[in-house]
Parts: C-alpha cells; sequence; structure tokens
C-alpha cells in the first residue's frame, strides 16, 4: 500500500519534471486515459479495502480501460460521433468512480 | 405456445442496474475467489502496482499540465498584442515628435520676413501645418453616463451598433460641418487638427480621425470670432438637435466660448498628385 502510494508520488514527480508535450493526436484520448487512470485507482483502492485486491488485475483492467476506451473514442471520431461517445465513457467511468468513492468513504470512517 | 415472458427487457434493464450498483470492477471478486483466502504472493505484485500507480499519476500529471499550458498560452498572445500596440503608440509618438522638430528646424530655415514669409505662413496655417492660436469656441459631445443598452428581449447578439453608442462619425462631422459654416477658421478634434484633407470616418464603433481612433468625450475646438461662432452655432439646427437629444437619450453636449485656445499643427496632409497650375 504504501508502495502504491510511493509509486504514484513518482509518478506526479516524473510528470512534473519531464513536463512531457502531448502530441496532437493524443489529445482527444487524455481526458479518457485521466478517467481511466483515476478509475483504476479508486477502484484498487476499494478492492485493497475490500480485501480482495490483486496487481494483476489491477493493471489489466488499468491497460485494457484505457485501451477500449480510446479504441471507442477513436471509432466514434472516425464514425462522426466521437464527442458523444468520448462523453459517455467519461460518464461511466465517473459513475464507477464516484460508487467506488462512496464505498471507500464508508470503509473508511463507517458511515 | 410460449408462457415464458421475454427476458430482454431485464437483462437491457440489468445492465444499467449493474452500472449504478457494482462499480468494482468483477476481476477482483473472481481473482480473490480463483486463488483462494490465503494466496501466496506472486513475484510480480509488486512491480504491478507500482507500474499502474505510476503511470496513473504520470497520466493526471500529464493531463494537468496540458490543461493549463494552454491558458498561459492565450496570455501571451494577449500580452504580445498589447506590446505590439504599445510599440506602435510609441513609435508613432516618436515620429510625431520627429516631425515637430524638422517643423521647428524649417521654419529656422526658411525667411522670417517679406511677402514670401507672410504668404507661406498664411498658407501653412490655412493648411494646418502649424499650431494655431486664438479665440474661439468647444463644443464638447460625450455618450451618456450608463450605455442605454440595456438587455433587449431576443435573440442575444442582436443589439445593433446603435444601440450601444449613440454618437458616431456623423455627430462629429456635422458638428464640425456646423463649425466651418460658422465661420471656424481652424478646427481640432480631440487635440486632433483638421486639414483641407481631413477625413471623419468610423470603424466598427471607433470615431476615426485621419485615421486615428478618437473615444468620447468628443472636444471640438474651433477658432474665429467668439460671438459671431456661438451664436451662429447655437442658432443652428445641428445644435438644436444635439439639445434635444441631450434631454431624450442624456447624451452630454455643450459649447462655451473661449478667449484663448490652442490648437495643436497636423502632420498628416499630404499632396501627392496635386500640382499648382502656372498662370
Amino acid at each position: 500500500m504504501i508502495v502504491a502510494g510511493i509509486a504514484l508520488l513518482v509518478g506526479i514527480a516524473l510528470g512534473l519534471v519531464l513536463r512531457p508535450t502531448v502530441p496532437g493526436w493524443l489529445e482527444p484520448y487524455l481526458p479518457i486515459a485521466v478517467v481511466a487512470a483515476l478509475d483504476a485507482v479508486f477502484g484498487g483502492l476499494r478492492a485493497w479495502l475490500d480485501g480482495i485486491f490483486d496487481a494483476k488485475v489491477f493493471v489489466v483492467s488499468f491497460v485494457s480501460n484505457v485501451t477500449v476506451a480510446a479504441l471507442i473514442v477513436f471509432l466514434g471520431d472516425k464514425l462522426g460521433v466521437g464527442s458523444q461517445l468520448s462523453t459517455a465513457v467519461v460518464v461511466v467511468l465517473g459513475i464507477r468512480i464516484f460508487g467506488n468513492a462512496a464505498a471507500i468513504r464508508r470503509h473508511v470512517f463507517r458511515a | 405456445m410460449s408462457t415464458q415472458p421475454p427476458p430482454k427487457p431485464v437483462e437491457s434493464a440489468q445492465l444499467l442496474v449493474d452500472l449504478v450498483n457494482n462499480h468494482l470492477d468483477p476481476g477482483y471478486a473472481a481473482a480473490a475467489e480463483r486463488r483462494g483466502p490465503d494466496a501466496a504472493p506472486r513475484w510480480y505484485d509488486r512491480p504491478a502496482v507500482i507500474v499502474g500507480c505510476l503511470l496513473s499519476g504520470f497520466i493526471l500529471v500529464v493531463a494537468y499540465i496540458h490543461t493549463h499550458r494552454g491558458a498561459p498560452e492565450a496570455t501571451r498572445v494577449h500580452d504580445s498584442l498589447v506590446t505590439r500596440v504599445r510599440a506602435a503608440q510609441q513609435a508613432g509618438d516618436e515620429l510625431a515628435n520627429r516631425v515637430a522638430d524638422l517643423e521647428r528646424q524649417l521654419s529656422a530655415a526658411l525667411p522670417k520676413s517679406g511677402p514670401l514669409a507672410k504668404n507661406l505662413d498664411l498658407a501653412r496655417l490655412q493648411a494646418g501645418l502649424v499650431a494655431v492660436s486664438g479665440p474661439g469656441m468647444s463644443v464638447t459631445l460625450d455618450e451618456p453616463p450608463q450605455p442605454t443598452a440595456s438587455p433587449t428581449p431576443g435573440r442575444g447578439g442582436t443589439t445593433g451598433i446603435g444601440a450601444t453608442n449613440i454618437l458616431t462619425d456623423r455627430d462629429v462631422r456635422s458638428v464640425v460641418n456646423e463649425l466651418w459654416r460658422d465661420g471656424a477658421e481652424a478646427i481640432s478634434v480631440n487635440d486632433i487638427r483638421l486639414t483641407p484633407t481631413s477625413a471623419i470616418r468610423f470603424a466598427g464603433e471607433a470615431v476615426l480621425v485621419d485615421f486615428q481612433p478618437i473615444t468620447p468625450p468628443y472636444e471640438i475646438r474651433a477658432l474665429g470670432n467668439p460671438d459671431v461662432l456661438s451664436t451662429n452655432f447655437a442658432q443652428s439646427a445641428v445644435a438644436s438637435r444635439y439639445q434635444t437629444l441631450k434631454g431624450a437619450e442624456n447624451i452630454g453636449f455643450s459649447f462655451t466660448d473661449e478667449q484663448q485656445l490652442t490648437l495643436p499643427a497636423s502632420a498628416s496632409v499630404k499632396v501627392r498628385y496635386a500640382k499648382v497650375a502656372h498662370k
């Protein structure tokens, strides 16, 4: 758990130090990646609190979420419904994030 | 034949119920069940968590930086525009100073007395090339204190220019023309001297005098016999129109006699095609 927190901080520091420029073609997928990353983090935290955390599931779900979400948006862009599908992905993942955050809250505060 | 209800609506509704109620990836529960309660840690557990958290933090920060990099960009563009405008204004001022300087040199080089000097002085005065002073009058036109453009009912963006700015180039021009008619010998608008080639025009909502934008209040100063000027002006249709507008639309309008006015010189007379016709 501590290792995960440190890794998160190191990732943040890495981003701050490297300050990578996002290439233009990747720009539409950035919000999707952000929401998927948040979903993975909250999901992992909740699973850990539930006592069923699994590193493999954590990483695989994270990568596959980002990939599938990006694919959906990519396909939508090609078919002219990119922004709508992007909204759909954000809504679905957002609901999950919110639900997981609520579950974490119940674990932590017992309320 | 079949009494079984169609399962489809229930299934599709289940999708929504799952979406709202089961937030956790089912993979966690499945993996926990598969591995049993006391599974030994695998070698890749820790690196996988580290890589996943590293990636998450990295993505979040990249998104943050990417989002906030755009804002300074807009500020930078705005700042550079402001700098360019300032630089252009400064360049204009410097050029005007240079013109004044050259004018001084020119007048020093020209003959000081004699009929030629007199003729030249008169011509330059009439052309607005030298600063002049003397008695006269000044007329001030101003927009109403609060713009009368209250949010009009209807579609946004349909408020016309006339609804926000009451005074336009036409008003300044009509006052100037009236003053010429009343016997003015030299006129300046917001300290821009009018010459025989001056034009009062508009661009968007701005009033331009010789392509220099001016903003309200518009102060029009005219040299001439103060009594004749102000009497004629007070009786003119133009003055009565702006008196009416002052009552109706609350614009600022006033005119006074002046015993001593100084009008600046203009640098904008450029005669390129007209030549003196020799008799």
